[in-house]
């Protein structure tokens, strides 16, 4: 069988609640930078939990003339404009016909509904509120005019885009993809979560034996593909594997052993084309959920086996909140900048030890370190279970 | 690409329901949908709805306490697909397990729940219910479908690469069988949609649908681009967003299956085409 193509990441953008930019958002993860607050821009007096990962105000773009007043549309673009700043993307440098634009999101574009339903009457609001209609606003930001693809995997939304946006390269249907996340946080989604008693009134704990739950936060996280034979100049590393699996369990709860969790691993190895002991660090879902932190434990001790011991395990959940559709290619593009920069950032706000989670998860402070490949695990409502194996440049 | 064979298809139609009638208010009937009867004509379920403009599916009844609060989308997405068993005559076991890949397509069924949540009008609605996952999530646990897995939101384009994601995944080797479901539903937005009509191609036709795909040994060609073509099964018998080409594959069937098959469809000005080799092959007997 002939080798499969390899894709590259060669630049990134984000904005997030703790920077809103690559610079910005990997200093505050060394640093322990906290990016939770008072939720400011939707109402929330009324529900249990007031806090969450909130981007204040998004600076990036003084001008906002021709873009959609549809604050998803707005962190994805803000993104893109990160990454264009980065890779000197806009105007685009290649046949706008060959470049792709794959994202994912738990909500797409949802507030607008809700703008539309409490009676705004503007006139892209309920078109605006589909959920793909985010991903086709930063396609003609761009002004790219090749495949435009929504992905919705719940949490797991991130690393799904990744992988269709390496497929759409290796299919030669484009020949650059912007890829990655996006979820805003909007009273519907806040509402939601505190209904469902999954948010925390205390700080976001992955993996600490006093977790109580998670913080929701809003972010856009971009990256830009392109095959490795076509990548000119630095890049951030190669998206090596992905895995899926479905728990088929529960709609919202996870499967009590993770056995999702643990197929979609083994496939992202398979994929790769490498094994548990090939894997020097991971990024893991990490919610400080109950169920969460401990189901994950438990299925990454069974899919790398001994490695699961050795190597260091973290989650970012803690600094900037669940970013939902953006988590996994947030986490993603921090497994690369940790190859990169030789520091991996550190598990915020675990204190105390669990006993069911017992593996080493970057307690303290950022550990010099320098992995080479790397695993990011995602899981979200209807037992979406997704996997990335990414390799440093 | 290698084409994959097709081993089984369900459909439920609004459109063959049938019923453009005016009637009372939509929540009057909720429940009271009959059981689904199956292939090859698939019986839709019969439902009177208070806009002519919208070819509607009733809500199923599917026993259990499971199922006690499942959103329309799901139940209609689990009777699409036991409509595909019924057509492929083989029982559920047959795709159950981890290699059995499930590719989900809306681009608005969520739209109903999303609104009842917003709205508050049924009060106790889940909120896990709002996602677009949760609609394969339920054909999972009915069905023990835990193999890969994708989610793809948007309309007949996206529909089309589902089937060419599927056909990926068995060349890969990656699963045994793939299905790729397709749910879309209007009416609870019935008065949103009419806001936007020129946009759309009315009736708008509910739509659930299952297709049951194997390792074939044709070839399969994708393509998609800029313009503004429309698909031919949208022209004939309404909008159905993402569900169309699964609609138009059914009728193709109903004729014989003439190859060659081409199936096609356009979303927000991308017109999408999937061209199925002569060698088009419908697999036989036990999936298993």
């Amino acid at each position: 069988m002939a080798a499969r193509e390899r894709v590259v990441l060669t630049a990134a953008g984000v904005v997030t609640p703790i920077g809103q930019d690559l610079e910005a958002f990997w200093s505050s993860l060394v640093t322990g930078a906290s990016g939770i607050s008072q939720i400011e821009r939707v109402p929330v007096a009324d529900l249990r939990v007031q806090r969450g990962g909130e981007v204040k105000k998004l600076g990036r773009i003084k001008d906002w003339r021709g873009v959609p007043d549809c604050r998803a549309s707005r962190l994805l673009i803000a993104a893109a404009d990160d990454l264009c700043s980065q890779a000197a993307f806009r105007p685009l440098p290649l046949d706008p016909a060959r470049v792709g634009v794959v994202v994912g999101t738990a909500l797409g574009g949802v507030e607008e509904g809700e703008k539309a339903l409490a009676g705004d009457r503007g006139r892209r609001r309920l078109p605006d509120a589909l959920y793909d209609a985010p991903g086709w606003n930063l396609a003609r930001w761009l002004g790219a005019r090749g495949p435009v693809i929504t992905v919705s995997t719940a949490c797991a939304s991130g690393a799904t885009a990744l992988a269709v946006g390496a497929d759409l390269l290796r299919s030669g249907e484009a020949d650059a993809v912007v890829a990655g996340g996006y979820d805003a946080l909007s009273r519907f989604v806040l509402r939601g979560f505190d209904a469902l008693r999954s948010l925390t009134r205390d700080e976001v704990r992955p993996f600490d034996r006093r977790r109580s739950g998670l913080l929701l936060g809003e972010a856009g996280a971009l990256g830009l593909l392109v095959r490795e034979r076509d990548a000119r100049g630095p890049r951030l590393g190669t998206v090596l594997g992905y895995g899926s699996a479905s728990d088929g369990f529960h709609i919202a709860a996870p499967e009590p052993e993770g056995r999702g969790l643990e197929r979609a691993v083994r496939a992202a190895l398979a994929d790769a084309g490498v094994s548990a002991t090939d894997i020097d660090l991971v990024s893991a879902h990490g919610t400080a959920t109950l169920l969460n932190d401990r189901i994950e434990t438990a299925a990454l001790k069974r899919a790398l086996g001994r490695r699961a011991h050795e190597i260091p395990i973290n989650s970012i959940k803690g600094s900037l909140g669940h970013t939902m559709g953006a988590a996994a290619a947030l986490e993603a593009f921090m497994c690369l900048l940790s190859a990169q920069r030789g520091l991996i950032p550190p598990t915020l706000h675990l204190e105390e030890s669990d006993p069911e989670c017992d593996l080493d998860y970057v307690p303290g402070q950022a550990r010099a370190a320098r992995p080479r490949l790397m695993l990011s695990t995602s899981m979200g409502f209807g037992g979406c279970n997704g996997a990335l194996v990414l390799e440093a440049a | 690409m290698r084409a994959p064979a097709i081993r089984a298809l369900g459909v439920l139609s609004g459109a063959e329901s049938a019923t453009r009638a005016t009637s009372p208010a939509r929540s009057a009937d909720r429940g009271s949908a009959g059981a689904i009867s199956g292939p090859p004509q698939m019986k839709s379920l019969k439902k009177e709805t208070v806009d002519p403009r919208i070819l509607t599916l009733a809500r199923p009844d599917r026993p259990g306490d499971r199922f006690r609060r499942a959103t329309r989308e799901c139940l209609l997405a689990l009777a699409a697909v036991d409509a595909m068993l019924e057509d492929g005559k083989t029982s559920r076991e047959a795709i159950a397990g981890e290699r059995t890949a499930l590719l989900y397509v809306t681009a608005a069924a969520y739209g109903a729940s999303n609104r009842e949540f917003i709205e508050r009008r049924g009060g106790v609605m889940h909120f896990a219910y709002t996602a677009p996952a949760v609609v394969p999530a339920e054909v999972a646990i009915e069905f023990g479908v835990v193999g890969a897995y994708g989610i793809l939101i948007g309309g007949a384009p996206a529909t089309l690469r589902a089937v060419e994601q599927a056909a990926r995944l068995l060349e890969a080797g990656t699963c045994d069988r793939a299905l790729v479901l397709v749910v879309e539903i209007f009416e609870e937005c019935a008065d949103l949609y009419a806001r936007h009509r020129r946009f759309y191609r009315w009736p708008l036709v509910e739509t659930a649908a299952c297709l049951w795909l194997e390792r074939g040994a044709g070839v399969l060609a994708f393509e998609s681009a800029r313009g503004g073509r429309r698909g031919r099964g949208a022209a004939r018998e309404g909008e159905r967003f993402a569900a169309g080409p699964l609609a138009d594959l059914r009728d193709w069937r109903a004729r014989g299956s003439p190859g060659p098959l081409e199936l096609s469809g356009q979303w927000r000005g991308e017109y999408a085409r999937l061209h199925w080799s002569p060698e088009i092959s419908h697999a036989r007997g036990s999936a298993a």
